[in-house]
């Protein structure tokens, strides 16, 4: 109690003092945390495919890695507010997020997969969400994916915080969207009542996302070169086999 | 329906007691900031100081008027854009912050009541055989107005135990987003939040305990 009090003093008397702090931190990175198996937490150790591909990227441009997990929808806050400088989170590039950041070259390449409960014979592909209720989760990619879709009027699409593939094995949503590959995971690890339906419809790219100002470029630049070492040395491909059993690094 | 999985469930509780403190302490912090910003904006609402008795009404309506989880975010992401060098507020400290002016709006208003609540024949009384304002205060409304505030005040902080559960975010891993996290690795949501419930819930049945024994001790004077 006294400490925490003592680091709200601190922080207080930061403000005034803040443009002295210097620049040579460590490598601060976004996460939820709460992405199986990109990133989650097992017995309070932070984990998954994302921790992995970090940890490297951290070694190989001699930085250390610090992780802040905060719920999916607070990352771009905090990344906004500069209190991290990415986001490790599968994060897909849009038009829009590109006006807003410069993004890494991008690591994993992957669809939007439809997924159903396991016995749902009236979804069977994209087609089939006509009149249903999708989730996907709140600031997602998978939503304006789904908006764009030339019946997307009839398609009524519910968003989530967390948990909606629970949602969708009870039977609460006929359906949610997510990428192929974490979605196969859940099926194949997981406990819950749930099948792929049809093939993926859309292709995304999923890179880190960084300010738009000189230093995010300089550090995109280094992710970048240490990422391309990473990649032709085949530690990229290893850890995603180690996740997925595929290589999803490559297009 | 699958058997509950008792053993992930024992399994998790001490990794989630590590991060009960941090609960406990945000909620606590809060309380004390709450408390003595609601006991000053009770003051100035009562005795009605000019412009700042105006200022605390804007303050208390915005804080009560709008949903913690907005504040949370405007404090530790809209702020920073305003101005870039409060960045340096990290989680923890603007969710003490917005717990604080959340709740010290509330808890202002029913101090408020309960310091009017006391019989003004009293006041006179009080202020007729000589006592000054602050005997008067010290002496026979404060101790009167504890005993009609405290049931009230320790709601709110029940509620403030509750409400740290949302701080998880801005970032900051208390036992509600251990608990997520945790339930994202295992898929195991039932197990991993009933035992969060549970935390919550004991911690919440101790203070009422508390709550009743205080109640009694402030009612000594009334029982026969």
């Amino acid at each position: 109690m006294k400490a925490l009090l003592s680091k709200i003093l601190l922080t207080i008397s930061l403000v005034a003092s803040m443009p002295l702090l210097a620049q040579d931190n460590p490598l601060r990175v976004g996460m939820s945390g709460s992405y199986f198996p990109f990133t989650f937490v097992e017995q309070d150790e932070l984990k998954g495919f994302e921790v992995d591909v970090m940890n490297a990227i951290g070694e190989e441009m001699g930085r250390e890695v610090q992780y802040e997990t905060a719920n999916f929808s607070g990352l771009f806050g905090m990344l906004q507010s500069g209190r991290i400088d990415t986001v490790a989170n599968q994060i897909t590039i849009t038009e829009e997020r590109q006006k807003a950041y410069v993004f890494s070259d991008p690591y994993v390449y992957d669809g939007a997969q439809v997924v159903t409960k396991k016995g749902n014979t009236q979804v069977q592909s994209v087609e089939d969400l006509k009149g249903k209720t999708v989730a996907v989760n709140l600031g997602s990619n998978f939503e304006d994916l789904l908006q764009e879709l030339p019946y997307a009027d009839q398609i009524n699409i519910k968003t989530y915080e967390s948990n909606l593939e629970r949602d969708t094995a009870l039977g609460r949503v006929d359906a949610f969207v997510m990428d192929r590959v974490s979605a196969s995971q859940i099926i194949k690890e997981k406990p819950l009542p749930l099948e792929l339906a049809g093939p993926t419809f859309s292709q995304i790219k999923n890179a880190y996302p960084f300010h738009d100002n000189e230093a995010g470029r300089e550090l995109r630049d280094e992710v970048n070169q240490a990422m391309a070492t990473l990649r032709e040395n085949g530690t990229l491909a290893s850890i995603s086999e180690k996740w997925f059993g595929t290589d999803i690094t490559q297009p | 329906m699958d058997v509950l999985n008792v053993e992930y469930m024992l399994g998790l509780v001490p990794v989630l007691l590590r991060y009960l403190p941090l609960t406990l302490q945000l909620a606590g912090i809060g309380m004390v900031f709450a408390l003595i910003l609601a006991c000053l904006f009770a003051v100035v609402r009562v005795l009605r100081i000019p412009v700042l008795n105006q200022l605390t009404i804007v303050f208390i309506s915005f804080f009560r008027g709008t949903p913690l989880l907005v504040q949370l975010f405007l404090f530790y992401y809209g702020l920073p854009q305003l101005f870039s060098a409060l960045t340096v507020i990290d989680g923890i400290t603007a969710t003490i912050m917005g717990l604080t002016m959340h709740f010290a709006a509330y808890m202002a208003e029913s101090i408020r009541a309960a310091i009017v609540g006391v019989d003004r024949s009293q006041t006179e009384a009080a202020l007729s055989i000589g006592m000054t304002n602050g005997q008067l205060m010290r002496r026979i409304v404060l101790p009167q107005a504890t005993r009609v505030a405290l049931p009230t005040l320790m709601n709110y902080f029940i509620d403030m135990i509750k409400a740290t559960s949302l701080a998880f975010t801005l970032g900051v891993t208390e036992l509600m987003g251990a608990t997520q996290k945790e339930a994202a690795g295992s898929f195991l949501y039932f197990e991993a939040f009933i035992v969060a419930a549970i935390m919550y819930w004991i911690v919440v049945e101790i203070l009422s305990k508390l709550q009743n024994y205080l109640e009694i001790r402030l009612n000594k004077a009334y029982s026969r």
